[in-house]
């Protein structure tokens, strides 16, 4: 009985000691948190950002760096999305763990979700420098809630040492502007004895970026696309005789035949584009300029490479021969639900700092290659990809990318286009399961 | 001893002892269970700061859901494929290795170490290995059954699903069948070679119907990996080509995360749980039925 009795003790005493500690603990997180939140020990301020660009998570820890010394009262930390992860649903991870990050990167389509809990930023003195309708798809009901990171386009990039040679001479990007001409390309690549392109069968390049440029193209006036997107909502639209479709899906069936990877269309990846382009074994590849440091490790064209539109038609001008799709990709949201009005003030200047500090500005553009998407940054882009954009984009010859699309839009279209390559259906199968995604979507 | 004492004094004993799991039991699991089941009453979509109830819309869409369905089909033919290959290699390797083959512990955990990978990284090697490896071979030594990638077809990509499961699976459960066939009595079977029974009629006869319990574990567990399997789905195929190996988990999820609809997705996992959980204990109370005292 005696012998109970201790036992009950001890082990009533070790109970405690487990709770005590595991409190302890937990307190101690919710301090090192809450450290971030109301300024730690120092009398800094602590604030995060969640990084979805994991190409830029080096760049962006040196940026924080930077930041850290010109104000050294604030101290930012890089938090990545890992890897196949997708910003939404870390972030939304958080949020429901009750320790957001300061700032989150978001995608476009994504903000309008967070509308509840993030800040609203119209009266930042950035809204007035942004290039044209950077902040269309993130204004709601006249309220911008984000802040615009990076401008991010795409097309079929060349190699210019391959298809001069191709040519013989000085190749001209602007006479490619016809399904025709782009054919004959083609032809004189593999003509001068090299693989005409690669064409990477990730759904996310097949549906997010190759597939919308169906409904892109349908008009130059965004209110038309948007009525078109209503319509396939709506089950109004016949896609299988839709000429912007078809044109598009016509030079698909060209990519398919000159494609590399024929022979097994699905087994390619994404690693293996950037080394068959850069080493020169194929003149073309289909995809944006977020490729340039994969693609530069493998350089052999002396870094001389740009973009050629992706034709929808045989007609020189017909809207999309010509215009390459570039569209702001990336959006900085800051918390409001958890963080401090401190925290947010230091947010709020880490993204003034990119946008009017020399610092920020080098940061942005020369450090991560990004595209501003700032009109007072007059820095020109670093890199070979952005530069080729950014000049479409000053002639006038962008077309908006669709970044406002339902978040599985990539996943299901993107199925649907892999089984088109990979042949196991047809343009009419491929017409009508995209319309039956449209007719079933949420949102 | 306990006994002489008032009911309210034995409730406290009890509290004592399981009280601090079964608060962890509650906190952890009943709590977010029912709260997960009210949530397949909203029309939440992970993130927003209201959620209205909608009744039982959410398991109507569910049963509307022909992917879902369709998801669920596959991974039913990748249960029974799983189920099979790895229970019958599991006793297979267990067998052979109790016969006092030179070597046999280091055997038993070379089988057995494969389980200590987790399915990611497991995914990511299998899938080096499906893509590049065996591609690699197969142009070289020109077997045309490897000269392309097994995971570019929907059926083939199937079935590198089942043999990385029972790769990874079938050394685990062996330890089971380890364990099972070293308990069955000597005496017994050394009456049976006595009365002159050869090895299948002691098999069939004597050994397995004494190690009916190991089965029922290991058939067991091997169902329910085989139908809540996630990661060397993720790690291996991604559901892909064109989303035709998306098993059922992969598919609730992406409902949940990707469509953004969190009540929906809550929903089909409610539903994939009683299925499963249906299944597994018809299983173990037929199979109880099967044992047999030595």
């Amino acid at each position: 009985m005696k012998h109970v009795k201790k036992m009950k003790w001890f082990i009533l005493s070790l109970t405690l000691i487990l709770i005590l500690s595991a409190c302890s603990s937990s307190g101690g997180d919710t301090e090192s948190a809450n450290g971030g939140q109301n300024g730690s020990s120092d009398g800094g301020i602590k604030i995060t950002l969640l990084n979805s660009k994991s190409e830029i998570q080096p760049q962006l820890e040196e940026a924080a760096k930077a930041f850290h010394e010109a104000n050294p009262t604030i101290s930012l930390e890089i938090q990545p999305v890992p890897n196949g992860g997708s910003p939404f649903e870390r972030a939304s991870t958080l949020y429901a763990s009750g320790n957001p990050p300061t700032m989150i990167m978001l995608d476009t389509g994504d903000v309008a979700k967070f509308k509840d809990r993030i800040l609203d930023l119209s009266g930042e003195k950035w809204n007035a420098d942004t290039v044209d309708h950077a902040l269309d798809l993130t204004t709601i009901d006249g309220k911008n809630y984000a802040f615009p990171l990076a401008v991010e386009g795409y097309g079929f990039i060349y190699n210019k040492a391959v298809v001069d040679k191709a040519v013989g001479g000085s190749f001209d990007p602007s006479t490619i502007n016809t399904t025709a001409s782009l054919e004959n390309l083609f032809k004189q690549i593999e003509a001068s004895g090299k693989k005409a392109l690669v064409v990477s069968p990730m759904d996310w390049s097949l549906g997010a970026h190759y597939f919308s440029l169906a409904y892109a193209g349908q008009d130059k006036d965004m209110t038309k696309v948007n009525a078109f997107i209503d319509d396939l909502r709506a089950s109004k639209v016949d896609l299988a005789s839709n000429k912007v479709f078809n044109g598009l899906m016509d030079t698909f069936d060209v990519m398919t035949k000159y494609n590399i990877d024929q022979a097994s269309p699905l087994a390619g990846t994404y690693e293996r584009g950037p080394e068959l382009l850069g080493k020169g074994e194929v003149g073309i590849w289909f995809m944006g300029n977020w490729a340039w440091p994969q693609i530069s490790s493998f350089d052999t064209a002396n870094k001389e490479y740009g973009f050629l539109p992706v034709p929808i038609s045989n007609t020189a001008g017909d809207y999309g021969n010509q215009e390459i799709s570039s569209a702001v990709s990336k959006r900085i949201v800051i918390d409001k639900e958890k963080s401090t009005s401190e925290q947010q003030d230091a947010a709020k200047k880490f993204l003034n700092w990119i946008v009017y500090e020399q610092q920020g500005q080098d940061f942005l553009v020369n450090k991560a290659n990004i595209i501003p998407a700032f009109k007072n940054i007059t820095l020109p882009a670093a890199d070979p990809l952005g530069k080729s954009i950014q000049d479409y984009i000053a002639r006038g010859k962008s077309e908006q990318s669709m970044s406002d699309l339902p978040a599985d839009h990539w996943a299901n279209v993107g199925a649907s286009m892999q089984k088109y390559l990979a042949k196991q259906s047809d343009r009419a199968a491929l017409a009508k399961e995209v319309e039956q995604y449209w007719t079933n979507v949420k949102e | 001893m306990v006994t002489d004492k008032g009911v309210w004094s034995r409730l406290r004993l009890r509290l004592l002892f399981t009280g601090p799991t079964l608060f962890a039991f509650v906190a952890v699991m009943i709590v977010p269970f029912l709260y997960g089941i009210y949530l397949t009453f909203t029309n939440w979509d992970g993130i927003s700061t209201t959620q209205s109830l909608v009744g039982f819309q959410n398991y109507g869409s569910v049963f509307k859901d022909a992917e879902f369905w369709k998801s669920f089909g596959l991974t039913l033919k990748y249960v029974l494929f799983t189920v099979v290959f790895i229970n019958v290699l599991a006793f297979l390797l267990a067998y052979l290795l109790t016969k006092g083959l030179k070597g046999q512990s280091f055997f038993r955990a070379g089988f057995f170490l494969p389980n200590l990978l987790g399915g990611i990284v497991l995914g990511f090697i299998w899938q080096f290995i499906f893509n590049n490896v065996l591609v690699f071979l197969g142009q070289k030594m020109g077997i045309g059954l490897f000269s392309t990638s097994w995971l570019s077809d929907p059926n083939r990509a199937f079935w590198t699903l089942v043999i990385v499961a029972v790769w990874q699976y079938a050394g685990y459960m062996m330890v089971i069948y380890v364990a099972g066939l070293t308990g069955v009595p000597g005496d017994i079977l050394e009456a049976a070679s006595i009365d002159g029974a050869n090895g299948w009629l002691k098999m069939t006869r004597m050994t397995i119907p004494l190690m009916v319990p190991s089965f029922i574990v290991c058939i067991f567990l091997s169902l329910q990996r085989g139908f809540m399997v996630y990661d060397v789905n993720l790690a291996l195929t991604k559901g892909g080509p064109f989303k035709s190996t998306e098993l059922v988990s992969m598919h609730v999820y992406q409902k949940a995360f990707l469509s953004r609809d969190y009540g929906v997705g809550q929903a089909e996992a409610l539903v994939l749980f009683l299925i499963v959980a249906v299944i597994t204990l018809l299983q173990v109370y037929f199979s109880k039925k099967m044992e047999v005292e030595a």
